[in-house]
């Protein structure tokens, strides 16, 4: 009994968050921006969006767990099929694998340009906050430190990225070329640099913050180009670009040979509906390849008749129908009166 | 069985014969992609403004969206628009890094000295989860460099000097959508957009949903149209046409064999109906 009440219990709590989500995207979808500024939804539009978004994500994880709960016990108790769930699995666990480690190695890439990113960051930060008037430290003294931060960083590459024990490329010139142009910048301390934030230092940190940001991209390429050699990298194109791209394009191909044989099997005139249909999909293919010009220089724009006038109509009925069908379907999910599926009670 | 395999042969021979032996013919005029052609060309940006290019395909439908991706690039790299990548499919990550990749290397090799660098002329912004609450959360953000955030390396997409200062939506001089799958293309249309704003939209799609995308394109919604592998060698060739040192011989190879295909299935449509008249008439008179 009171397993039966915490059931229909969480079920109220879900129906109720299942209509408040579509409450939320019917109003901001309709309303007119002027309201939405009004109560103050515009500047929370995105957290609230993005929260959606995680939620829709943590359906990966639910899709993952039933996979490897259906594959798994099938495997275990070695039911039919059991070789087929030994495939998926093994892909599915690879990849896991393969992607896990390629996270971890650009984890430390990534923390190395963040330090750099800071550059233009800080410089920018300064500007605002002196043009600004906000409670900051005195102006001299973060410039100082902001040349002390830069060439921490641009003496960090130089024992880590730009050390002479590493191989050269055109992208490593670059960014041994991008930190020469920041440690100049540095290096030039501004004419001026007192309390009030003058054009001359204005204009520095404004060169700073560029140099930073063109330093950051620079390391940012020069790190793509040094993870593309790395094992892990080579073992994740194996399995991306050298299995599964080409498994899915070979499925999709087998398309073009299961029409050609429909083709000639399927595709038999019986009624003056199926000729017209048929005279129709001749016209379109024809008008479409390189040939059909042989055939008259007509087709092409009888294609485009085609498409336009009677296809667009007969589509647009179709779609319009299934929107409508749509939106009745919507509205009893948004009611939740589609099913009882958020309650362990059957029907 | 037998009837199958030859069948099968056929359509393997047809395809594979133009792609070995590298024959082209001229491929067929198609009024969408020069319509495309003239949009793409007549958008005008200032500093600070971008398109965004949408992949939303993966390994399925490579062969043919890969081509419209192609040549899409190509004029806007060529126009030098800058070009923020997006997608909403996870799996077309490797379409993302490696199409302007190499459409920028075809280009420098055209024009030695010239530069189309990452950053630049285009940023990866990589796979957007959440569909149309992402795209509606994109259009309503004040400023579109910081909502997209980091790009695939890492890098905040505002620190590149080209997409920096890209400000609201109404800055999206020009929205492309490279699909492959069905439902994806009306998440744009009718989520990227706001009371004030409608974005000059081209789109490139599998010949599946041609008959589809002809109702967007008769609305006015969309404003140029790829249609498969024809669409995108039609497009190759007025691009040709405009700048004559493009190479585009390797797409109209594939838009052979396609055409190729297409005549063995024309032809086994008639030799099928001609069998099934034969048995009608046998059977008619005894």
């Amino acid at each position: 009994m009171e397993v039966r009440q915490a059931a229909d219990r969480r079920a109220q709590i879900i129906r109720l968050f299942t209509l408040l989500g579509g409450v939320y995207f019917f109003a901001y979808f309709l309303l007119p921006e002027s309201a939405i500024e009004a109560i103050g939804l515009k500047e929370r539009h995105e957290p609230i969006s993005n929260g959606f978004i995680a939620i829709g994500a943590m359906a990966i994880g639910l899709g993952l767990l039933n996979l490897v709960s259906a594959h798994g016990s099938r495997l275990a108790f070695r039911k039919k099929g059991w070789v087929y769930s030994l495939a998926l699995l093994s892909g599915l666990f690879s990849m896991i694998v393969v992607t896990a480690l390629q996270w971890r190695q650009s984890l430390a890439a990534t923390a190395e340009l963040r330090k750099i990113q800071v550059v233009s960051d800080f410089a920018q930060r300064i500007s605002q906050d002196a043009e600004g008037q906000k409670p900051a430290p005195p102006l001299p003294t973060r410039i100082e430190a902001l040349q002390r931060y830069a060439s921490e960083q641009l003496s960090a590459l130089d024992v880590g990225a730009l050390s002479p024990g590493t191989s050269d490329s055109p992208l490593r010139g670059e960014l041994r070329q991008s930190a020469q142009a920041l440690r100049e910048k540095i290096s030039v301390a501004p004419a001026e640099s007192g309390e009030a934030l003058t054009p001359p230092t204005k204009e520095w940190l404004e060169a700073v913050a560029k140099a930073g940001s063109k330093l950051g991209a620079a390391l940012s390429a020069y790190q793509r180009e040094l993870a593309s050699g790395t094992t892990v990298q080579q073992l994740y194109s194996l399995l991306y670009e050298g299995v599964f791209t080409q498994l899915g394009a070979a499925m999709f191909a087998l398309l073009g040979v299961y029409i050609a044989s429909a083709a000639f099997r399927a595709f038999r005139i019986r009624t003056v509906e199926s000729a017209l249909m048929m005279t129709a999909a001749l016209v379109v293919m024809l008008g479409q390849i390189s040939l059909g010009r042989m055939v008259s220089d007509q087709l092409p724009e009888l294609r485009q008749w085609l498409l336009e006038v009677p296809n667009s109509a007969a589509f647009r009925a179709i779609r319009l129908g299934a929107a409508v069908a749509g939106l009745m379907l919507a509205i009893r999910m948004w009611l939740s009166i589609e099913s009882r599926s958020f309650s362990s009670r059957k029907k | 069985m037998q009837g199958r395999r030859l069948i099968y042969l056929a359509m393997i021979v047809a395809v594979a014969v133009p792609m070995l032996l590298g024959w082209s013919l001229q491929p067929q005029r198609l009024v969408t992609a020069e319509r495309m052609y003239d949009v793409v060309e007549g958008v005008q940006v200032e500093p600070g403004e971008v398109a965004v290019v949408w992949f939303d395909f993966g390994p399925g439908t490579m062969a043919e969206n890969e081509p419209q991706a192609q040549v899409l690039l190509e004029h806007l790299l060529r126009r030098r628009i800058p070009v923020v990548l997006l997608s909403q499919y996870q799996q077309a990550e490797a379409a993302l890094q490696s199409i302007p990749r190499d459409v920028a290397a075809r280009l420098e090799r055209e024009m030695p000295g010239q530069r189309w660098s990452y950053g630049e002329a285009w940023v990866n912004g990589g796979f957007r989860p959440g569909g149309s609450i992402f795209i509606q959360a994109l259009v309503n953000a004040p400023d579109v460099s910081k909502f997209l955030g980091r790009e695939v390396g890492g890098m905040p997409i505002a620190q590149y000097p080209a997409f920096a200062k890209i400000g609201g939506v109404e800055r999206v001089k020009l929205v492309g959508h490279i699909t492959g799958l069905t439902g994806v293309f009306d998440t744009i249309i009718q989520f990227f957009q706001k009371a004030d704003y409608r974005p000059t939209l081209v789109h490139g799609c599998t010949s599946i949903t041609i008959p589809e995308a002809y109702i967007f394109l008769d609305s006015g919604q969309l404003k140029g149209l790829l249609e498969g592998i024809a669409g995108a060698a039609w497009y190759s060739e007025v691009l040709k046409q405009h700048f004559p040192q493009s190479n585009n011989t390797k797409l109209l190879v594939v838009n052979t064999a396609l055409s190729s295909a297409h005549l063995v299935l024309i032809g086994l449509i008639v030799l099928g109906n001609l069998i099934a008249l034969k048995d009608w008439l046998r059977r008619r008179h005894g």
